[in-house]
Protein backbone atom coordinates (compact mmCIF):
# COMPACT_ATOMS: atom_id res chain seq x y z
CA UNK A 1 0.00 0.00 0.00
CA UNK A 2 2.73 2.28 1.03
CA UNK A 3 4.58 3.42 -2.10
CA UNK A 4 8.51 3.64 -1.27
CA UNK A 5 8.90 6.84 -4.28
CA UNK A 6 5.66 8.63 -1.86
CA UNK A 7 7.51 8.05 0.84
CA UNK A 8 10.52 9.67 -0.09
CA UNK A 9 8.88 12.56 -1.56
CA UNK A 10 6.26 13.49 0.77
CA UNK A 11 9.40 14.18 3.45
CA UNK A 12 10.58 17.48 2.67
CA UNK A 13 8.61 20.68 3.29
CA UNK A 14 6.71 22.40 0.99
CA UNK A 15 8.95 23.43 -2.09
CA UNK A 16 9.50 19.95 -3.09
CA UNK A 17 6.79 18.05 -2.07
CA UNK A 18 4.64 16.81 -4.81
CA UNK A 19 2.04 18.91 -5.85
CA UNK A 20 -0.11 16.49 -6.31
CA UNK A 21 0.09 15.68 -2.17
CA UNK A 22 -0.19 19.31 -1.40
CA UNK A 23 -3.36 19.96 0.99
CA UNK A 24 -5.69 21.77 0.73
CA UNK A 25 -9.02 21.98 3.94
CA UNK A 26 -11.37 21.05 1.26
CA UNK A 27 -10.12 18.09 0.66
CA UNK A 28 -8.81 16.84 4.02
CA UNK A 29 -12.18 17.23 5.63
CA UNK A 30 -14.06 14.77 2.53
CA UNK A 31 -10.68 12.37 3.31
CA UNK A 32 -11.11 8.93 4.34
CA UNK A 33 -8.67 7.99 7.21
CA UNK A 34 -7.05 4.99 4.92
CA UNK A 35 -6.42 8.24 2.62
CA UNK A 36 -4.94 10.24 5.42
CA UNK A 37 -2.60 6.91 6.63
CA UNK A 38 -1.08 6.84 3.06
CA UNK A 39 -0.06 10.12 2.53
CA UNK A 40 0.86 11.07 6.06
CA UNK A 41 2.66 7.37 7.18
CA UNK A 42 6.50 7.66 6.22
CA UNK A 43 6.29 11.41 7.31
CA UNK A 44 5.11 10.33 10.78
CA UNK A 45 7.21 7.30 11.09
CA UNK A 46 9.82 9.97 10.45
CA UNK A 47 9.04 12.23 12.94
CA UNK A 48 8.34 9.66 15.61
CA UNK A 49 12.02 7.80 14.91
CA UNK A 50 13.81 11.58 15.20
CA UNK A 51 12.41 12.03 18.33
CA UNK A 52 12.65 8.09 19.89
CA UNK A 53 15.52 7.59 17.75
CA UNK A 54 15.37 3.78 17.80
CA UNK A 55 13.53 1.89 15.33
CA UNK A 56 11.69 -0.68 16.85
CA UNK A 57 9.93 1.93 19.20
CA UNK A 58 9.16 4.21 16.44
CA UNK A 59 7.79 1.25 14.19
CA UNK A 60 5.49 0.34 17.99
CA UNK A 61 4.56 4.12 18.29
CA UNK A 62 4.19 5.13 15.06
CA UNK A 63 1.55 2.10 15.09
CA UNK A 64 0.50 3.35 17.94
CA UNK A 65 -0.52 6.96 16.93
CA UNK A 66 -2.04 5.96 13.79
CA UNK A 67 -4.76 3.14 15.71
CA UNK A 68 -5.21 6.09 18.38
CA UNK A 69 -5.76 8.86 15.61
CA UNK A 70 -8.26 5.76 13.87
CA UNK A 71 -9.89 5.54 17.39
CA UNK A 72 -10.84 9.03 17.74
CA UNK A 73 -10.76 9.98 14.16
CA UNK A 74 -14.31 11.43 15.09
CA UNK A 75 -13.25 13.65 17.54
CA UNK A 76 -10.95 16.08 14.53
CA UNK A 77 -12.43 19.12 14.59
CA UNK A 78 -11.25 21.04 11.66
CA UNK A 79 -11.73 24.62 13.19
CA UNK A 80 -8.92 23.75 15.90
CA UNK A 81 -6.33 23.15 12.95
CA UNK A 82 -5.49 20.79 10.08
CA UNK A 83 -5.88 17.00 10.11
CA UNK A 84 -2.27 16.56 9.91
CA UNK A 85 -1.51 18.91 12.42
CA UNK A 86 -4.08 16.74 14.59
CA UNK A 87 -2.34 13.66 13.50
CA UNK A 88 1.03 14.75 14.19
CA UNK A 89 -0.15 15.66 17.54
CA UNK A 90 -1.23 12.91 18.41
CA UNK A 91 1.99 11.12 17.38
CA UNK A 92 4.15 13.58 19.25
CA UNK A 93 2.11 12.83 22.20
CA UNK A 94 2.71 9.23 22.30
CA UNK A 95 5.91 9.54 21.10
CA UNK A 96 6.88 11.62 24.24
CA UNK A 97 4.91 8.70 26.48
CA UNK A 98 7.41 6.58 25.22
CA UNK A 99 10.60 8.68 26.09
CA UNK A 100 8.76 8.94 29.40
CA UNK A 101 8.48 5.72 29.73
CA UNK A 102 11.88 4.75 28.32
CA UNK A 103 13.31 7.51 31.36
CA UNK A 104 15.87 7.64 28.74
CA UNK A 105 17.02 8.77 25.53
CA UNK A 106 17.82 6.47 23.13
CA UNK A 107 20.81 7.19 21.33
CA UNK A 108 20.15 7.90 17.15
CA UNK A 109 19.92 4.42 15.57
CA UNK A 110 22.40 4.26 12.88
CA UNK A 111 20.11 4.08 9.64
CA UNK A 112 20.77 2.00 6.88
CA UNK A 113 21.61 3.42 3.44
CA UNK A 114 18.49 3.96 1.58
CA UNK A 115 18.74 2.59 -1.69
CA UNK A 116 15.69 4.77 -2.58
CA UNK A 117 17.12 7.79 -1.63
CA UNK A 118 17.55 10.59 -4.33
CA UNK A 119 20.74 11.52 -5.17
CA UNK A 120 20.52 15.18 -5.36
CA UNK A 121 22.80 16.21 -7.66
CA UNK A 122 24.37 13.24 -8.73
CA UNK A 123 27.97 13.96 -7.93
CA UNK A 124 30.27 12.00 -5.66
CA UNK A 125 30.03 14.59 -3.00
CA UNK A 126 26.57 13.34 -1.81
CA UNK A 127 27.46 11.36 1.09
CA UNK A 128 29.79 13.90 2.35
CA UNK A 129 26.91 16.28 2.04
CA UNK A 130 24.88 13.92 4.15
CA UNK A 131 27.38 13.10 6.62
CA UNK A 132 28.11 17.10 7.49
CA UNK A 133 24.34 17.52 7.73
CA UNK A 134 23.66 14.31 9.49
CA UNK A 135 26.49 15.72 12.31
CA UNK A 136 25.00 18.80 12.26
CA UNK A 137 22.15 17.75 12.87
CA UNK A 138 23.73 15.99 16.40
CA UNK A 139 24.62 19.00 17.42
CA UNK A 140 20.68 20.32 18.34
CA UNK A 141 19.23 19.65 21.15
CA UNK A 142 15.78 17.73 21.32
CA UNK A 143 13.70 20.50 20.92
CA UNK A 144 15.93 21.71 17.83
CA UNK A 145 15.92 18.38 16.65
CA UNK A 146 11.86 17.88 16.94
CA UNK A 147 10.60 21.59 15.23
CA UNK A 148 13.47 21.02 12.12
CA UNK A 149 12.20 17.29 12.04
CA UNK A 150 8.25 18.60 11.66
CA UNK A 151 9.47 21.05 9.09
CA UNK A 152 11.78 18.76 6.72
CA UNK A 153 10.83 15.57 7.18
CA UNK A 154 7.25 15.98 8.17
CA UNK A 155 6.59 18.79 5.29
CA UNK A 156 4.48 21.44 8.16
CA UNK A 157 3.53 24.36 8.04
CA UNK A 158 4.52 26.73 10.29
CA UNK A 159 1.05 26.69 11.49
CA UNK A 160 0.65 23.19 11.44
CA UNK A 161 4.04 23.18 13.48
CA UNK A 162 2.50 25.51 15.96
CA UNK A 163 -0.46 23.24 16.41
CA UNK A 164 1.66 20.44 17.03
CA UNK A 165 3.88 22.02 19.51
CA UNK A 166 1.03 24.17 21.17
CA UNK A 167 2.71 27.34 20.59
CA UNK A 168 1.51 31.05 18.76
CA UNK A 169 2.60 30.28 15.03
CA UNK A 170 4.82 33.46 15.20
CA UNK A 171 6.86 31.74 17.68
CA UNK A 172 6.88 28.43 15.72
CA UNK A 173 8.49 30.64 12.86
CA UNK A 174 10.65 32.51 14.91
CA UNK A 175 12.22 29.14 16.57
CA UNK A 176 12.39 27.67 13.19
CA UNK A 177 14.46 30.88 11.74
CA UNK A 178 16.72 30.10 14.57
CA UNK A 179 17.27 26.46 14.13
CA UNK A 180 18.13 27.06 10.34
CA UNK A 181 20.27 29.17 11.26
CA UNK A 182 21.95 26.95 13.67
CA UNK A 183 21.79 24.21 11.19
CA UNK A 184 23.12 26.01 8.52
CA UNK A 185 26.10 27.28 10.94
CA UNK A 186 27.26 23.97 11.86
CA UNK A 187 26.77 22.45 8.10
CA UNK A 188 29.07 25.78 7.00
CA UNK A 189 31.96 24.92 10.05
CA UNK A 190 32.05 21.54 8.88
CA UNK A 191 32.37 22.20 5.36
CA UNK B 1 24.83 25.73 1.88
CA UNK B 2 21.70 27.83 0.53
CA UNK B 3 18.19 26.34 2.57
CA UNK B 4 16.94 24.73 0.07
CA UNK B 5 19.97 22.44 -0.04
CA UNK B 6 19.61 22.29 3.57
CA UNK B 7 15.86 21.21 3.26
CA UNK B 8 16.65 18.75 1.22
CA UNK B 9 19.47 17.41 2.81
CA UNK B 10 17.88 17.24 5.90
CA UNK B 11 14.55 15.53 3.97
CA UNK B 12 17.30 12.99 2.94
CA UNK B 13 18.15 11.89 6.51
CA UNK B 14 14.04 11.44 7.48
CA UNK B 15 14.46 7.80 8.84
CA UNK B 16 12.72 5.46 6.55
CA UNK B 17 9.91 2.91 7.95
CA UNK B 18 10.73 -1.10 7.09
CA UNK B 19 9.06 -2.40 4.38
CA UNK B 20 7.77 -5.13 6.32
CA UNK B 21 6.44 -3.05 9.08
CA UNK B 22 4.90 -0.56 6.36
CA UNK B 23 3.29 -3.88 5.09
CA UNK B 24 1.80 -4.95 8.45
CA UNK B 25 0.14 -1.46 9.29
CA UNK B 26 -0.91 -1.40 5.91
CA UNK B 27 -3.02 -4.40 6.98
CA UNK B 28 -4.18 -3.40 10.35
CA UNK B 29 -5.12 -0.24 8.97
CA UNK B 30 -6.71 -1.55 5.97
CA UNK B 31 -8.91 -4.06 8.76
CA UNK B 32 -9.63 -0.97 11.22
CA UNK B 33 -7.61 -1.90 13.72
CA UNK B 34 -9.40 -4.58 14.79
CA UNK B 35 -9.55 -5.54 18.76
CA UNK B 36 -10.73 -9.15 18.55
CA UNK B 37 -8.00 -10.72 18.06
CA UNK B 38 -7.04 -12.50 21.20
CA UNK B 39 -2.80 -11.27 20.96
CA UNK B 40 -4.35 -7.78 20.26
CA UNK B 41 -6.68 -8.19 23.84
CA UNK B 42 -3.98 -9.66 25.57
CA UNK B 43 -1.94 -6.70 24.61
CA UNK B 44 -3.86 -4.26 25.01
CA UNK B 45 -4.53 -5.99 28.76
CA UNK B 46 -1.39 -5.46 29.33
CA UNK B 47 -0.58 -2.03 28.14
CA UNK B 48 -3.29 -0.76 30.54
CA UNK B 49 -2.16 -2.53 33.30
CA UNK B 50 1.27 -1.29 32.89
CA UNK B 51 -0.31 1.72 32.27
CA UNK B 52 -2.50 1.90 35.97
CA UNK B 53 0.76 -0.01 37.45
CA UNK B 54 2.72 3.18 36.43
CA UNK B 55 0.58 5.86 36.64
CA UNK B 56 0.99 8.06 39.75
CA UNK B 57 -1.92 8.24 42.22
CA UNK B 58 -4.12 10.68 40.16
CA UNK B 59 -3.64 13.78 42.74
CA UNK B 60 -6.05 15.99 40.65
CA UNK B 61 -8.42 13.26 39.94
CA UNK B 62 -8.76 12.62 43.79
CA UNK B 63 -8.86 16.16 44.36
CA UNK B 64 -11.89 16.72 42.30
CA UNK B 65 -13.69 13.89 43.32
CA UNK B 66 -13.15 15.44 47.18
CA UNK B 67 -14.08 18.84 45.79
CA UNK B 68 -17.64 17.28 45.10
CA UNK B 69 -17.92 15.49 48.10
CA UNK B 70 -17.53 18.99 50.04
CA UNK B 71 -19.42 20.54 47.31
CA UNK B 72 -22.27 17.61 48.19
CA UNK B 73 -21.86 17.90 51.79
CA UNK B 74 -22.39 21.72 52.09
CA UNK B 75 -25.43 21.62 49.51
CA UNK B 76 -27.22 18.98 51.96
CA UNK B 77 -26.01 20.28 54.87
CA UNK B 78 -27.70 24.10 53.31
CA UNK B 79 -31.02 22.41 51.84
CA UNK B 80 -31.66 20.71 55.31
CA UNK B 81 -31.60 23.70 57.05
CA UNK B 82 -33.12 25.75 54.60
CA UNK B 83 -36.21 22.66 55.03
CA UNK B 84 -35.70 23.10 58.83
CA UNK B 85 -36.04 26.90 58.24
CA UNK B 86 -39.36 26.46 56.32
CA UNK B 87 -40.78 24.10 58.52
CA UNK B 88 -40.46 26.99 61.45
CA UNK B 89 -42.07 29.44 58.84
CA UNK B 90 -45.00 27.72 58.17
CA UNK B 91 -47.89 30.21 58.43
CA UNK B 92 -49.27 29.99 61.98
CA UNK B 93 -46.29 28.63 63.78
CA UNK B 94 -44.47 31.53 64.78
CA UNK B 95 -45.28 34.53 65.69
CA UNK B 96 -44.07 36.41 62.52
CA UNK B 97 -46.33 34.87 60.36
CA UNK B 98 -49.22 35.58 62.79
CA UNK B 99 -48.55 39.09 61.59
CA UNK B 100 -47.88 40.14 58.33
CA UNK B 101 -46.16 43.21 57.65
CA UNK B 102 -48.24 46.43 57.78
CA UNK B 103 -51.42 45.05 58.69
CA UNK B 104 -52.77 45.76 61.88
CA UNK B 105 -53.52 43.11 64.23
CA UNK B 106 -57.19 42.96 65.02
CA UNK B 107 -57.16 41.09 68.16
CA UNK B 108 -53.69 42.41 70.25
CA UNK B 109 -54.55 45.33 72.87
CA UNK B 110 -51.07 47.05 72.17
CA UNK B 111 -49.79 45.72 69.13
CA UNK B 112 -49.83 48.46 66.07
CA UNK B 113 -54.08 49.25 67.24
CA UNK B 114 -55.89 52.12 66.22
CA UNK B 115 -58.00 52.80 69.17
CA UNK B 116 -61.02 54.79 67.60
CA UNK B 117 -63.82 55.89 69.77
CA UNK B 118 -67.14 54.15 69.24
CA UNK B 119 -69.22 55.33 66.52
CA UNK B 120 -71.14 58.28 67.23
CA UNK B 121 -74.60 57.42 69.01
CA UNK B 122 -77.58 58.96 69.17
CA UNK B 123 -78.44 60.30 73.16
CA UNK B 124 -80.51 57.27 73.64
CA UNK B 125 -78.14 54.73 73.24
CA UNK B 126 -75.71 56.61 74.95
CA UNK B 127 -78.23 57.03 77.54
CA UNK B 128 -78.70 53.18 77.44
CA UNK B 129 -75.01 52.75 77.62
CA UNK B 130 -74.91 54.71 80.87
CA UNK B 131 -77.16 52.71 82.26
CA UNK B 132 -74.98 49.71 81.77
CA UNK B 133 -72.07 51.35 82.90
CA UNK B 134 -73.42 52.17 86.26
CA UNK B 135 -74.86 48.79 86.52
CA UNK B 136 -71.30 47.35 86.26
CA UNK B 137 -71.93 45.86 82.63
CA UNK B 138 -69.88 48.08 80.61
CA UNK B 139 -66.32 49.10 80.76
CA UNK B 140 -64.94 52.61 79.85
CA UNK B 141 -64.02 52.49 75.66
CA UNK B 142 -60.89 53.73 76.26
CA UNK B 143 -59.90 50.51 76.82
CA UNK B 144 -60.17 49.37 73.56
CA UNK B 145 -59.84 45.87 73.41
CA UNK B 146 -61.89 42.55 71.65
CA UNK B 147 -63.80 40.62 73.82
CA UNK B 148 -62.57 39.48 77.19
CA UNK B 149 -63.79 35.61 76.00
CA UNK B 150 -62.24 36.38 73.06
CA UNK B 151 -60.63 33.11 71.33
CA UNK B 152 -57.97 33.53 68.35
CA UNK B 153 -58.34 31.90 65.22
CA UNK B 154 -55.75 31.72 62.70
CA UNK B 155 -56.65 32.07 58.88
CA UNK B 156 -55.26 30.18 56.30
CA UNK B 157 -52.55 33.48 55.51
CA UNK B 158 -51.75 33.74 58.93
CA UNK B 159 -53.57 36.70 60.35
CA UNK B 160 -55.58 35.64 63.20
CA UNK B 161 -59.21 36.46 63.19
CA UNK B 162 -60.81 37.23 66.90
CA UNK B 163 -63.48 34.97 67.14
CA UNK B 164 -65.73 35.76 70.66
CA UNK B 165 -66.33 33.14 72.47
CA UNK B 166 -69.85 32.82 74.35
CA UNK B 167 -69.83 32.15 77.81
CA UNK B 168 -69.32 28.17 78.26
CA UNK B 169 -72.65 26.82 79.76
CA UNK B 170 -72.71 26.71 83.11
CA UNK B 171 -74.87 24.81 85.32
CA UNK B 172 -78.10 27.10 86.48
CA UNK B 173 -81.21 25.28 85.39
CA UNK B 174 -84.18 25.82 87.53
CA UNK B 175 -86.77 22.96 86.84
CA UNK B 176 -90.39 24.16 87.19
CA UNK B 177 -89.78 27.79 86.81
CA UNK B 178 -91.81 29.33 83.80
CA UNK B 179 -90.33 32.59 84.33
CA UNK B 180 -86.92 32.04 82.16
CA UNK B 181 -83.79 34.13 82.60
CA UNK B 182 -81.43 33.84 80.06
CA UNK B 183 -78.33 35.34 79.44
CA UNK B 184 -77.87 35.00 75.51
CA UNK B 185 -74.89 35.64 73.50
CA UNK B 186 -73.60 36.13 69.90
CA UNK B 187 -70.60 36.66 67.46
CA UNK B 188 -70.67 37.81 63.98
CA UNK B 189 -67.86 38.38 61.48
CA UNK B 190 -68.17 40.10 59.01
CA UNK B 191 -66.07 41.26 55.36
CA UNK B 192 -66.56 43.47 53.27
CA UNK B 193 -64.41 45.37 50.60
CA UNK B 194 -61.71 48.18 51.69
CA UNK B 195 -63.86 50.85 50.45
CA UNK B 196 -66.75 50.03 52.10
CA UNK B 197 -65.60 49.36 56.06
CA UNK B 198 -66.08 52.84 57.11
CA UNK B 199 -69.19 52.70 56.32
CA UNK B 200 -70.06 48.54 57.05
CA UNK B 201 -68.76 50.14 60.81
CA UNK B 202 -71.20 53.17 60.74
CA UNK B 203 -74.04 51.11 59.62
CA UNK B 204 -72.89 48.61 63.27
CA UNK B 205 -73.82 51.27 65.06
CA UNK B 206 -76.94 52.57 63.52
CA UNK B 207 -78.50 48.96 63.80
CA UNK B 208 -77.15 48.46 66.93
CA UNK B 209 -79.28 51.78 67.73
CA UNK B 210 -82.25 51.02 66.01
CA UNK B 211 -83.12 48.02 68.19
CA UNK B 212 -82.37 50.23 70.98
CA UNK B 213 -79.15 48.82 72.20
CA UNK B 214 -75.76 50.43 72.22
CA UNK B 215 -71.98 50.10 71.26
CA UNK B 216 -70.24 49.45 74.59
CA UNK B 217 -67.11 49.15 72.59
CA UNK B 218 -64.88 49.44 69.24
CA UNK B 219 -62.03 49.36 67.73
CA UNK B 220 -61.13 50.28 63.79
CA UNK B 221 -57.65 49.19 62.49
CA UNK B 222 -55.54 51.29 59.90
CA UNK B 223 -53.44 49.73 57.34
CA UNK B 224 -49.99 51.99 56.26
CA UNK B 225 -52.39 53.99 53.88
CA UNK B 226 -54.25 55.19 56.93
CA UNK B 227 -57.11 53.04 55.56
CA UNK B 228 -59.22 51.06 57.65
CA UNK B 229 -58.49 47.63 57.47
CA UNK B 230 -61.28 45.99 60.06
CA UNK B 231 -62.30 46.50 63.33
CA UNK B 232 -64.27 45.10 66.10
CA UNK B 233 -67.42 46.17 67.93
CA UNK B 234 -68.81 45.23 71.39
CA UNK B 235 -72.26 45.32 71.37
CA UNK B 236 -75.58 45.32 73.85
CA UNK B 237 -78.68 44.42 71.98
CA UNK B 238 -81.85 44.19 73.74
CA UNK B 239 -82.40 40.19 74.17
CA UNK B 240 -85.67 40.25 73.24
CA UNK B 241 -85.03 41.31 69.60
CA UNK B 242 -81.41 39.54 69.19
CA UNK B 243 -82.66 37.52 66.29
CA UNK B 244 -84.21 40.67 64.09
CA UNK B 245 -80.76 42.60 65.28
CA UNK B 246 -78.21 39.65 63.92
CA UNK B 247 -80.60 39.45 60.57
CA UNK B 248 -79.54 43.04 59.56
CA UNK B 249 -75.96 42.63 60.86
CA UNK B 250 -75.42 40.22 59.05
CA UNK B 251 -76.88 42.07 55.44
CA UNK B 252 -73.68 44.72 56.27
CA UNK B 253 -71.40 42.37 54.77
CA UNK B 254 -70.08 38.84 53.77
CA UNK B 255 -70.85 36.52 57.30
CA UNK B 256 -67.64 34.31 58.12
CA UNK B 257 -68.98 33.14 60.98
CA UNK B 258 -72.08 33.08 63.51
CA UNK B 259 -72.58 31.98 66.70
CA UNK B 260 -75.21 32.04 69.45
CA UNK B 261 -75.27 30.99 72.64
CA UNK B 262 -77.58 31.03 76.09
CA UNK B 263 -77.45 30.48 79.82
CA UNK B 264 -79.49 30.01 82.07
CA UNK B 265 -79.02 31.91 84.99
CA UNK B 266 -82.93 31.64 86.29
CA UNK B 267 -81.47 29.77 89.27
CA UNK B 268 -79.21 32.48 90.36
CA UNK B 269 -82.05 34.77 89.65
CA UNK B 270 -84.23 32.94 91.75
CA UNK B 271 -82.18 32.12 94.34
CA UNK B 272 -81.12 36.02 94.54
CA UNK B 273 -84.54 36.74 94.63
CA UNK B 274 -85.79 34.31 97.53
CA UNK B 275 -82.79 35.38 99.59
CA UNK B 276 -84.00 38.91 99.29
CA UNK B 277 -87.38 38.36 100.70
CA UNK B 278 -85.73 36.84 103.32
CA UNK B 279 -83.52 39.27 104.25
CA UNK B 280 -86.23 41.65 104.20
CA UNK B 281 -88.63 39.94 106.36
CA UNK B 282 -85.63 39.32 108.57
CA UNK B 283 -85.26 43.41 108.61
CA UNK B 284 -88.72 43.73 109.31
CA UNK B 285 -88.23 41.07 112.01
CA UNK B 286 -85.39 43.19 113.64
CA UNK B 287 -87.19 46.71 113.32
CA UNK B 288 -90.25 44.92 115.40
CA UNK B 289 -87.64 44.05 118.26
CA UNK B 290 -85.86 46.99 117.87
CA UNK B 291 -89.78 48.73 118.85
CA UNK B 292 -89.52 46.30 121.85
CA UNK B 293 -86.36 46.73 123.14
CA UNK B 294 -86.08 47.92 126.57
CA UNK B 295 -82.48 48.63 127.27
CA UNK B 296 -79.91 50.27 125.42
CA UNK B 297 -77.83 47.27 124.89
CA UNK B 298 -80.41 45.22 122.98
CA UNK B 299 -80.99 48.05 121.17
CA UNK B 300 -77.70 48.66 120.13
CA UNK B 301 -77.18 45.54 119.13
CA UNK B 302 -80.34 45.30 117.02
CA UNK B 303 -79.10 47.82 114.95
CA UNK B 304 -75.79 46.13 114.21
CA UNK B 305 -78.51 43.19 112.83
CA UNK B 306 -80.16 45.92 110.96
CA UNK B 307 -77.09 47.23 109.18
CA UNK B 308 -75.58 44.26 108.30
CA UNK B 309 -78.93 43.07 107.18
CA UNK B 310 -79.70 45.73 104.90
CA UNK B 311 -76.23 45.60 103.07
CA UNK B 312 -77.62 42.04 102.29
CA UNK B 313 -80.61 43.13 101.01
CA UNK B 314 -78.52 46.20 98.89
CA UNK B 315 -76.00 42.85 97.27
CA UNK B 316 -79.04 40.79 96.27
CA UNK B 317 -80.55 43.81 95.11
CA UNK B 318 -77.68 44.78 92.85
CA UNK B 319 -77.13 41.26 92.05
CA UNK B 320 -80.66 40.60 91.10
CA UNK B 321 -80.26 44.20 88.90
CA UNK B 322 -77.13 42.61 87.06
CA UNK B 323 -79.41 38.95 86.36
CA UNK B 324 -81.54 41.42 85.24
CA UNK B 325 -79.52 43.58 82.71
CA UNK B 326 -77.34 40.57 81.76
CA UNK B 327 -80.46 38.30 80.53
CA UNK B 328 -82.25 41.62 79.11
CA UNK B 329 -79.60 42.62 76.92
CA UNK B 330 -77.94 39.85 74.66
CA UNK B 331 -73.95 40.73 74.08
CA UNK B 332 -73.02 41.12 70.32
CA UNK B 333 -69.55 40.62 69.09
CA UNK B 334 -68.53 41.63 65.44
CA UNK B 335 -65.90 41.36 63.91
CA UNK B 336 -65.22 43.23 60.80
CA UNK B 337 -62.30 42.36 57.88
CA UNK B 338 -61.85 43.10 54.53
CA UNK B 339 -62.66 40.71 51.47
CA UNK B 340 -59.45 42.05 49.60
CA UNK B 341 -57.17 40.75 52.53
CA UNK B 342 -58.36 37.51 50.97
CA UNK B 343 -58.18 38.35 47.20
CA UNK B 344 -54.17 39.66 48.24
CA UNK B 345 -53.65 36.16 50.18
CA UNK B 346 -56.21 33.56 49.11
CA UNK B 347 -56.07 30.34 51.12
CA UNK B 348 -54.71 27.46 49.68
CA UNK B 349 -57.73 25.73 50.41
CA UNK B 350 -60.40 28.33 48.92
CA UNK B 351 -58.00 28.40 45.29
CA UNK B 352 -60.10 27.01 42.42
CA UNK B 353 -60.68 27.27 38.99
CA UNK B 354 -58.50 28.89 36.46
CA UNK B 355 -57.48 32.11 38.86
CA UNK B 356 -55.96 28.90 41.04
CA UNK B 357 -54.24 26.97 38.33
CA UNK B 358 -52.31 30.01 37.89
CA UNK B 359 -51.72 30.77 41.01
CA UNK B 360 -50.28 27.73 41.78
CA UNK B 361 -48.83 27.60 38.31
CA UNK B 362 -46.67 30.94 39.62
CA UNK B 363 -45.94 29.55 42.61
CA UNK B 364 -44.74 26.01 40.84
CA UNK B 365 -42.62 28.50 38.89
CA UNK B 366 -41.47 30.27 41.45
CA UNK B 367 -40.45 27.68 43.62
CA UNK B 368 -38.65 25.87 40.56
CA UNK B 369 -37.04 28.72 40.01
CA UNK B 370 -35.66 29.29 43.41
CA UNK B 371 -34.46 25.63 42.80
CA UNK B 372 -32.85 26.21 40.12
CA UNK B 373 -31.03 29.51 41.51
CA UNK B 374 -29.71 27.35 44.47
CA UNK B 375 -28.44 24.61 42.28
CA UNK B 376 -26.74 26.89 40.59
CA UNK B 377 -25.18 28.71 43.11
CA UNK B 378 -23.84 25.07 43.89
CA UNK B 379 -23.23 24.17 41.05
CA UNK B 380 -21.38 27.04 39.30
CA UNK B 381 -18.61 26.75 42.48
CA UNK B 382 -18.60 23.24 41.56
CA UNK B 383 -17.65 23.54 37.55
CA UNK B 384 -15.42 26.21 38.50
CA UNK B 385 -13.43 24.34 40.92
CA UNK B 386 -13.68 21.02 38.42
CA UNK B 387 -12.46 23.67 35.41
CA UNK B 388 -9.26 24.44 37.50
CA UNK B 389 -8.79 20.89 38.09
CA UNK B 390 -9.01 20.13 34.85
CA UNK B 391 -6.43 22.70 33.43
CA UNK B 392 -4.49 22.26 36.16
CA UNK B 393 -3.98 18.60 35.51
CA UNK B 394 -3.66 19.04 31.55
CA UNK B 395 -0.94 21.19 32.46
CA UNK B 396 0.73 18.77 34.50
CA UNK B 397 0.17 16.35 31.88
CA UNK B 398 1.72 18.48 29.20
CA UNK B 399 4.38 19.61 31.37
CA UNK B 400 5.27 15.83 32.52
CA UNK B 401 5.20 14.94 28.46
CA UNK B 402 7.76 18.32 27.24
CA UNK B 403 10.05 16.78 30.17
CA UNK B 404 10.93 13.76 28.02
CA UNK B 405 12.51 16.14 25.60
CA UNK B 406 15.10 17.40 28.48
Amino acid sequence: MTDPATARSTGVNEAIVEPGVALGATTEEAESFEALYRRTFPRVYAYVASLVRERAAAEDVTALAFERAYRKRNRFRPARGTREAWLFGIARNAALDELRKRKRRASLEAEPEDPAAPDFDGHADSALRRATVRAALAQLDAREHEIVALKFMAGLSNAEIAGVLGISESNAGTKLHRTVNKLREACDERA
Amino acid sequence: MNERELALAVAAEAPAPDPDFARQLDERVARGFPRDSRAARLTLARARAASVLRRRPPVAALGAIASVLIALAVAVSLIGGESATRHADVPGTSGADQRPGGAIELDSPTDGKIANPAPAQPPAAAKRRSEALDAGLATEPAIVRPHPDAATTLRDDGTQLAVPVPPAPRPGFAPGTRDRRIERSATLALAAPDDRLDKVAADIAAVTDRYRGFVLSSSLATGDEGATTGGSFELRIPAARLDAALADLAELGQVRSRTTAGQDVTAAFVTAGDRLEAARAERASLLTRLENATTDNAAAALRLQLDATAGEINRLKSRIAVLRIRTDYANVAVTLQSTDADTAAPASGERDGLRGALDDAADSLGTALELAIRALGVAIPLALVAAAVALAARAIRRRRRESALH
